[in-house]
């Protein structure tokens, strides 16, 4: 076996998995914003985002090869499209959660529109954003191995060549490897969320946290 | 001051939320809006801050067409409180008092030592500066929320059921601060509730709202009791008005007897003397300072020797005193009413007795007060 190789492909697999991910949320966010703010939009943003999701990665793969040839661009295209089946609706929701009378007491405090949707709606959308993110990162490190098929480096390599070398342990390894990958970069998104959102309320989770909380709502509020 | 010339508030399916309202908020005052769910007292509150705009008519603070002000500036110069407190969950209580002040550009550290001093004004424990909002109990989260509005020492104070969502006894620790503080800052308030309680109670000035939008009455507590405009006022107030009317009514003017107030070391003839003289069979007993002791009955003192001291006779408790110098009527009575003596102790504010009431004294002093009352009233009438 071809160690060096297969670390290689490990990280290109990575790679194709993540920056989908990333891309799709940049694009998600405004699209999010569009979507919360004129509502019409959001059936027609949900339609297409599915119709695309609804179409095999490999026959968008094979499409794109006749104008990004066989380059990374040709499997992080399709990927990032896909992501946004997941990220969009998240955005949404997360905007969405944010309670209508926090809402409007950053309004009556005279927050503007913008500082509003920065300052306090896309924080507060934040767990739910990651929530999609992780769905997202995860289902596209999977898919981005089908991209072996065309030839392009990734883990996905193995299976094919496992398969026609009958070389068991090569699948193995990279089924290892394509799951580690996703476990690892969930890990890494669960612990940004607990950065990113000290205020989030986790109910049966902290418990030094939950426990200061329930001694406090004890205390006489007086 | 905040005026309302003819405002109409038209939503698009027809409904009237509010119909040509005016109104003034005289400056330093707090106005109660109050009335039943859907009279519009919602809907006025947020025009002032243009959290709705009205269809038709004019507010004005401090004389200034709200309307030709940037909203943002408009609104950070206005303090605002709701029943949910709306605080942000992602910002810790400090920042979240700080909100208008960082709006403003203050920087962080001043924003914060603003924070810390608001903290302390509204009686929240500074421990609680780098905690989150769910860290905290519903009262102590509505305490936050008063202090974010009054970070920024806005004139004018906007509150929208401010303490509905919290337990009665925190809803009067919370009044009871309210009016503290008003005491102390002189804020135009306007608040909104649907508790015509808690309107007597914290509100100068009292307009209560008809379904449809309209004014029923604008007056004082006092004579909102003493006088309500028509029969839907009168129900609104509810059942009870002239037993609460006298919590405006100062028991000053009340008479007091001493007739049947004894030291402990007075002989138990001397209290059968008095209470024969006075016809009332309970007779009151001091101690050496003159504070209260107990009540002495007739009939204990029957089986005792003539010559013994009250001190060692059975007492029954004093219950509720009152002091004449601050309480109302309404205090004097209660305390009366919960006596099985059917006297209430009136005493000074070093607890010495001062006298005692009787339901005949009460009611004299009842009928010259509200008679007072109602003379002001007619004279505010005729002027």
């Amino acid at each position: 076996m071809n160690w060096p190789q297969f670390w290689q492909y490990t990280a290109a697999n990575a790679l194709l998995g993540i920056l989908p991910a990333v891309v799709g949320l940049a694009i998600s966010v405004p699209i999010g914003i569009a979507c919360v703010r004129w509502r019409w939009l959001y059936g027609p943003v949900l339609s297409a985002t599915s119709v695309v999701y609804a179409i095999p990665s490999l026959a968008l793969f094979v499409v794109l090869i006749a104008y990004t040839g066989l380059s990374n661009l040709t499997v992080i295209i399709p990927l990032t499209l896909f992501s946004l089946c997941v990220l969009v609706p998240n955005v949404v929701d997360g905007l969405r959660s944010v309670p209508e009378p926090v809402r409007q007491a950053a309004t009556a405090m005279g927050f503007g529109t913008l500082r509003r949707l920065v300052q306090v709606e896309l924080p507060l959308a934040v767990p739910i954003v990651i929530a999609g993110l992780r769905i997202a990162v995860v289902s596209s490190i999977s898919l981005a191995s089908v991209s072996g098929l065309i030839g392009v480096a990734s883990l996905g390599y193995f299976f094919i060549d496992g398969l026609q070398r009958n070389f068991n342990e090569e699948i193995y390894a990279a089924i290892v490897a394509v799951i580690g990958l996703a476990l690892a970069c969930d890990l890494i998104l669960v612990l940004a969320r607990r950065m990113l959102t000290p205020w989030s309320r986790k109910p049966g989770g902290r418990a030094t946290v939950n426990a200061e909380g329930a001694q406090l709502l004890q205390e006489p509020a007086i | 001051m905040i005026t309302f010339d003819s405002v109409t508030k038209r939503y698009p399916d027809g409904t009237v939320a509010v119909d040509a309202l005016d109104l003034e908020v005289p400056p330093g005052k707090t106005m109660v809006l109050v009335g039943p769910s859907g009279c519009g007292k919602t809907t006025s509150l947020r025009m002032i801050n243009r959290l709705i705009e009205p269809s038709e008519g004019k507010i004005f603070l401090d004389g200034r067409d709200i309307q030709e002000a940037n909203p943002s500036t408009l609104r950070r110069g206005i303090g605002y409180v709701i029943q949910q407190t709306g605080l942000f969950p992602h910002r810790t209580i400090e920042d979240n008092i700080a909100t208008v002040p960082l709006l403003d550009g203050w920087g962080k550290a001043k924003a914060r030592a603003r924070a810390t001093e608001l903290m302390e004004l509204v009686g929240l424990d500074l421990g609680m500066a780098r905690r989150y909002p769910h860290q905290l109990s519903g009262g102590q989260q509505q305490r936050v929320g008063v202090a974010r509005a009054l970070a920024a020492d806005p004139p004018v104070l906007l509150m929208d059921e401010p303490f509905s969502a919290v337990d009665p006894i925190v809803r009067a620790a919370l009044q009871d601060e309210l009016i503290r503080l008003q005491g102390e800052l002189h804020k135009t308030i306007v608040m909104v509730t649907h508790d015509v309680e808690e309107a007597i109670k914290v509100g100068d000035i009292v307009a209560v709202f008809r379904p449809g939008g309209h004014l029923a009455q604008v007056d004082t507590p006092e004579h909102l009791l003493g006088a309500p405009a028509d029969d839907y006022v009168e129900g609104f107030i509810g059942f009870d008005r002239g037993i609460r009317r006298l919590s405006f009514f100062s028991a000053v003017g009340l008479d007091l007897e001493f007739d049947a107030v004894l030291g402990e070391d007075a002989t138990v003839d001397e209290a059968r003397a008095f209470s024969q003289r006075g016809g009332h069979p309970w007779v009151l007993v001091l101690d050496a300072e003159r504070r209260p002791r107990g009540w002495v009955s007739a009939a204990e003192l029957a089986p005792l020797p003539g010559t013994g001291r009250l001190g060692q006779a059975p007492l029954a408790s004093v219950g509720h005193t009152f002091r004449p110098a601050q309480d109302s009527l309404r205090v004097a009575l209660d305390a009366t009413v919960l006596s099985r003596t059917e006297r209430a102790v009136a005493v000074d504010e070093n607890g010495h007795v001062i006298g005692v009431t009787s339901y005949e004294r009460l009611r004299d002093a009842i009928r010259a007060a509200e008679e007072a009352a109602d003379d002001a009233l007619a004279q505010g009438a005729a002027t």
